[in-house]
């Protein structure tokens, strides 16, 4: 929901300036059937996830129940339960809820971080490009993954919010990179050298100028970056360096898998969390594939 | 062409010095210590003590970093404080394990990912041009760990057909043919698994660059002048299309690295990775300070690799 | 692309997952029997629920069902090699040496090739059936030891009182890097003086002759005899001239180790597996087996690899994959009481660096005994033992666990689960709801949240932790985790205190020990104990625990006396409670004969042996 409220945002500022950028993204979504269904089968989810969970209170779902462990799907759990008789379903909700929201949260902090940097980088030149890129390079080789799991060792109570934002630490320099070399371009182009010379600021000739002319390249990035930001959120948390158990996500769920016990005989609490995450990440993948065709005008459909 | 691997290099050094810092500062920071995990009523509290001051835990950061840096300049790593013996030596183990396995994933990779990638390309939107796309497809959505867990269940436990953890069968000689194949045997299914996954984007790329060069104007005039169509493809496309692989590879560590991480912890592969996972566990920061920094310095080296090479079969990069 | 790519796509995934799923309940066909399989084809919900039913009912085990002894079946052959899995998820380090190892899997592979001088029976007393034997004098502080002629090091070498003598020196020498320096050590006299340098030798103890080695001891207790002594002597002809600093990294302890058990190492690969042969020139006779290869394998894997036969046995078993395998066509599974138990802590006070004891604080939040016995009435570990361990852990009563069957009072039932009694307790000691949200306040009218601390990485270490703090809301307490999860490892015993810097936000805690074989309980309940987490001490318990170790206690009746007391004196005074008592299983191949687990069985390693070279695959 928050990235609709972003398409929403950009396209409200887009309209004004190139009408054409987000119809083309929108022709090349409906013309792709895949890609159509997929970013139905995202919406529903969203909402399903997001509209279930207000219902659901987290704490009840966590709520141990010696008498009802490892029970397989019946009525009255759909899913099931874990090793300590909590529902399965509610857990995959939940899970799915709190994935996304660092998907999502990850992507936005991350994609703000990158796109802010790459554009002053990009639009000034010289030598704040030239600190900016080192910076850039500096991040781009660290071994992301493991100063992630040893940043995880020390903050000790995380939530949501600090996990993700340990994670957007590492995860804004392709996108800065990117942004960098659009708008390096951009600003050798005619309007930015008018608007100069008209004597518009800086500032505004970057967010209400370039910006909006690179709001769809910024969306394919952060479409598949979503994609990526899940999986690593998941990959994390099998590891064991995610959420806590009452913190139920996508990862924790896949991660009872690693005992081989759950693995073979207790299918119920594994599967359904790795086959929503293959759909989710088929889904984003698909919508942002398509999206960037239409962005790249020799491979459009129409 | 030297300047430029030149100053690349000069640029390589402060970041590998800046790494260095941040991650000893955060190793410090981890909760606990190498001993915290003697928690034993048999062993007397009193000696711990004794010998966290005898190792230096208890200084202060930058006291332990300099002691650390000292040593490192004289290719001292310093001690393991939980295997006991030199970090250069343990790492020494380990490391060996995990370039063959990285070697082995990276001739995995590029074996299914070029025949993959030409003939996708080449026969596009064919039925098997939809298939290698579905794969991909799939590829890039699916988690590392998940591939490989299933990898490890069907292939190890349920058919039982490769061995499912350690890098060698026990009592085997080093150096002797079965060694070799015993060795051989446990890579095989790890390299494959991560393989599996790596492959992905390089067949995206051969696919997309090979469609484009198809329709590029000096293969047009090939064809024209009446070049037979293997001809042209041998000749022309794939040379085009292949060397910015070749120079990709380098960029491939940083992406095995992580995988190294999935791989060796779901495979029990004692290599770089679990050690990593290991230490961070058992709080031997000299470990993880040192194991994250040669990965780190594999990666630069590996990035610095791939823009020489790129700005060799480019020269327009090495302008930048 | 177009739909049939997506439909492919999706296809694919499916039957991916199939053959997953496929592989699975192939296996679980195989590999579960009854009524018990908990529902691998999903097809009928209504069958699943009963099968779950009949899951979670039924299939309870009990401990004493287990022998801890392998029942041989078939004929032995001569030779064959015995493969033991090293159950660890991480790799052994490699220490290879009794003097200077500290990890549980470094023990695990030095057992098989070397052993202590003395051996001990099954109240952990030693005897003179080991390699050497033992003499104390009347007044119980003069040890004279005399090892077999013998017993000679791999090397042909034999093992003299030098050797045990240098371990000594080596482990109170200055720069000995390994954990083993403690109290153990400065009882011997003179030790103290040698380790600060002021001593060029040990005064207490003297090599008579080859054989023979006098120590004497400062304090006479009944401890001495219950592995207190240091019984593990280093070579001296090969450790002799290296520095004491380097000998842990050294190869004689990494990749050559040696010792004078019935197996010995001919080739290490790092970290993963140790290759052993026999030593015919054992002491005890030659081993039946021709070698024994030790492998470290992860726990994920543990019952893949004993179905497969790719191990005849492991050095542990979770017992929670138990019910699940049970019926293991290949193996017979061995059973012990393990040597600790869990247990839940009330913090009482700090711990005073300076002097190097506990400090109680009368002020504390938990310093009412009524409110800690509330909170022992309130959880039932009877439920918990059978639900979450299917029984193979279960309720436990005194401080002292029943693998000390010695000194585990039997007849004392401890604080039963009695949630009308802990409500009762909370009302009288005035802890009672006074605002309505139904949580009780404390005496003062004041709000009572009572932070807990429990550890992570335990197979249901989250849902236990959750279940205490459910128990403890149905009687009115509002307890909460600490920071709202689980604390890691490391972190947990940094907070808890075992640098002596407890942290005040934690008010309880859960934790378990492993008790020593000595079961003198000073070293966790001792005033001066710093793993005395709870930092509960009083005047009585400093003389029951004292009268346990005294010269009198040298009586076995005195000291079980003493002890009865203090078992019970604990549970008057609840600074800590005892959660569940625990087992170990371990199972063996069906081909291994001899095969023992635990303590004075009279058994030894190089009785065992096999009745076919290749371990029995499952059916």
């Amino acid at each position: 929901m928050e990235m609709n409220k972003v398409n929403a945002d950009v396209q409200a500022s887009d309209q004004v300036r190139s009408p054409s950028g987000f119809s083309i993204l929108w022709r090349e979504i409906v013309r792709d059937k895949v890609a159509l269904i997929s970013l139905i089968l995202l919406i529903l989810t969203c909402m399903f996830v997001y509209g279930i969970s207000l219902f659901l209170d987290q704490g009840e779902i966590v709520k141990v129940d010696l008498f009802a462990i490892h029970e397989p799907p019946n009525d009255q759990f759909i899913l099931g339960t874990d090793y300590g008789g909590r529902d399965v379903f509610g857990q995959l909700i939940i899970g799915t809820r709190n994935s996304l929201s660092i998907g999502i949260l990850v992507t936005l902090i991350s994609g703000t971080v990158g796109i802010l940097l790459g554009l002053i980088s990009g639009y000034f030149g010289g030598h704040i490009d030239n600190a900016a890129m080192r910076l850039v390079d500096f991040f781009m080789v660290l071994p992301t993954l493991m100063i992630v799991i040893v940043f995880v060792t020390i903050v000790s109570d995380y939530s949501i919010w600090s996990f993700s934002l340990i994670m957007s630490a590492f995860l804004w320099m392709g996108i800065a990179r990117l942004i960098r070399s659009k708008a390096l371009q951009e600003r050798e182009l005619d309007y930015v050298q008018a608007s100069k010379t008209l004597g518009s600021s800086n500032f505004k000739i970057m967010f209400a100028q370039v910006l909006p002319n690179l709001s769809s390249i910024i969306i394919v990035t952060m479409t598949l970056n979503l994609a990526a930001n899940i999986g690593i959120e998941s990959g994390l948390s099998f590891l064991g360096f995610g959420f806590p158990e009452s913190t139920p996500s996508l990862g924790t769920l896949i991660s009872y898998a690693r005992n081989p016990q759950t693995l073979e005989f207790r299918w119920w609490i594994w599967l359904p969390a790795a086959i929503l995450i293959l759909i989710l990440m088929l889904a984003i993948n698909n919508v942002g594939q398509a999206l960037k065709r239409a962005t790249d005008a020799r491979q459009r459909r129409g | 062409m030297w300047k430029f691997i030149v100053r690349r290099l000069f640029v390589t050094f402060p970041q590998i010095v800046i790494l260095s810092v941040i991650i000893f500062i955060l190793a410090q920071m981890m909760p606990g210590d190498a001993l915290t995990g003697l928690i034993d009523p048999n062993i007397d509290p009193a000696a711990i003590e004794e010998q966290r001051e005898r190792l230096g835990l208890n200084n202060p950061w930058y006291v332990q970093y300099s002691d650390w840096v000292k040593g490192v300049v004289q290719g001292d790593l310093g001690q393991s404080f939980r295997y006991k013996m030199p970090v250069s030596d343990l790492i020494e183990q380990r490391m060996i394990n995990t370039f063959w396995l990285s070697l082995l994933t990276l001739i995995f990779t590029y074996a299914m990912a070029i025949p993959l990638g030409i003939i996708s390309g080449r026969w596009n939107d064919t039925w098997l041009d939809r298939a290698i796309t579905g794969y991909t497809y799939i590829g890039f959505a699916a988690p590392l760990f998940i591939t490989a867990l299933l990898m490890v269940w069907v292939f190890g436990f349920h058919f039982g057909w490769f061995p499912t953890g350690g890098s060698v069968a026990p009592g085997l000689t080093p150096g002797t043919f079965e060694y070799f194949i015993s060795k051989l045997q446990h890579l095989l299914l790890p390299a494959f698994s991560m393989a599996v996954i790596t492959t992905v984007s390089t067949v995206q790329y051969l696919r997309s660059e090979i469609i484009d060069t198809k329709q590029k104007d000096f293969i047009v005039t090939a064809r024209a002048k009446g070049a037979p169509e293997s001809r042209v493809y041998n000749r022309h496309i794939f040379r085009n299309s292949l060397l910015p692989i070749a120079a990709f590879f380098g960029y491939e560590i940083s992406g095995l690295i992580g995988g190294s991480i999935f791989i060796e912890s779901i495979f029990s592969f004692p290599g770089m990775g679990q050690l990593f996972l290991d230490s961070v566990l058992l709080r031997d920061y000299s470990v993880v300070t040192s194991v994250v920094l040669i990965f780190g310095i594999a990666a630069i080296l590996g990035a610095l690799l791939s823009d020489i090479i790129l700005s060799i079969v480019d020269p327009r990069i090495r302008i930048k | 692309m177009g739909k049939t790519k997506l439909m492919k796509a999706l296809l694919a995934l499916m039957l991916v997952l199939l053959v997953a799923l496929a592989a699975c309940s192939g296996d679980s066909d195989d590999g579960q029997s009854e009524g018990t399989d908990s529902g691998s084809d999903s097809g009928d919900s209504a069958e699943a629920d009963d099968e779950g039913e009949s899951d979670s009912e039924s299939e309870l085990y009990s401990i004493d069902d287990f022998n801890q002894i392998k029942t041989n079946e078939g004929e032995a052959i001569d030779g064959g090699t015995l493969t033991f899995g090293l159950v660890s998820d991480t790799a052994f380090e490699g220490t290879l040496n009794w003097n200077f190892y500290s990890g549980d899997p470094d023990a695990q592979i030095l057992d098989w090739f070397d052993e202590a001088l003395l051996t001990w029976d099954e109240n952990y007393v030693y005897t003179n059936d080991g390699a050497a034997t033992y003499e104390i004098s009347e007044d119980g502080h003069v040890f004279t030891f005399t090892i077999g002629d013998n017993v000679n090091w791999h090397d042909g070498e034999p093992v003299t009182a030098e050797d045990w003598l240098f371990a000594h020196e080596v482990i109170g020498h200055p720069d000995y890097d390994g954990p083993r320096y403690g109290s153990d050590f400065t009882n011997i006299e003179g030790m103290e003086e040698y380790h600060a340098g002021e001593a060029d030798t040990i005064s207490g103890i003297k090599v008579i002759d080859d054989k023979t080695l006098e120590i004497t001891y400062i304090q006479a207790t009944p401890s001495l005899v219950t592995g207190s002594i240091w019984t593990y002597p280093l070579a001296k002809h090969i450790f002799g001239d290296m520095e004491v600093a380097e000998m842990s990294a050294s190869p004689e302890v990494r990749e050559n180790p040696i010792g004078f058990g019935p197996f010995k190492v001919e080739s290490i690969v790092p970290g993963e597996s140790v290759t052993m042969v026999k030593n015919e020139d054992y002491w005890r006779g030659e081993p039946n087996l021709d070698g024994v290869t030790v492998k470290v394998i992860n726990p994920n894997v543990v019952v893949q690899e004993l179905e497969s036969g790719g191990v005849d046995t492991v050095s542990a078993f979770q017992v929670d994959q138990y019910p699940d395998n049970a019926d293991m066509s290949n193996v017979e599974y061995l059973g012990r009481i393990d040597r600790s138990y869990s247990y839940i802590g009330f913090k009482l006070g700090t711990w005073d660096k300076e002097n190097g004891e506990v400090v109680t604080d009368p002020e504390a939040k938990m310093a009412d005994v009524n409110l800690r016995k509330a909170m022992w009435h309130a959880v039932d570990n009877t439920t918990v033992g059978e639900r979450f361990y299917n029984g193979l852990r279960w309720n436990a009563t005194t401080l002292i666990p029943p693998s000390h069957p010695e000194f585990h009072d039997d007849s004392n039932a401890g604080v039963s689960y009695d949630p009308e009694a802990a409500k009762q307790l909370l009302d009288e000691a005035g802890y009672v709801d006074v605002d309505g949200d139904n949580f009780r306040e404390n005496p003062d009218g004041e709000e009572l949240v009572i932070n807990f601390a429990s550890m992570s990485g335990g197979e249901v270490a989250e849902p236990l932790a959750q279940y205490y703090i459910q128990a403890w809301e149905q009687v009115g307490l509002n307890v909460q985790l600490l920071d709202g999860r689980l604390q890691e490892f490391n972190s947990f015993y940094d907070r808890v205190g075992q640098n002596g810097d407890d942290d005040p936000a934690v008010d309880i805690y859960s934790a378990a020990w492993g008790v020593g074989i000595d079961v003198d309980p000073r070293g966790l309940y001792g005033r001066d104990a710093i793993f005395n987490f709870s930092r509960y001490s009083s005047d009585k318990n400093d003389e029951l625990l004292a009268a346990g170790v005294s010269e009198d206690a040298f009586e076995l009746e005195n000291r079980q006396k003493v002890y009865n007391e203090w078992q019970q004196f604990m549970i008057d005074e609840v600074p800590v409670f005892p959660t569940l008592y625990r087992s170990e299983l371990v199972p063996v191949n069906n081909r291994v004969h001899n095969y023992y687990i635990g303590d004075g069985t009279n058994m030894y390693r190089y009785d065992i042996a096999v009745t076919q070279e290749e371990p029995i695959v499952a059916e």
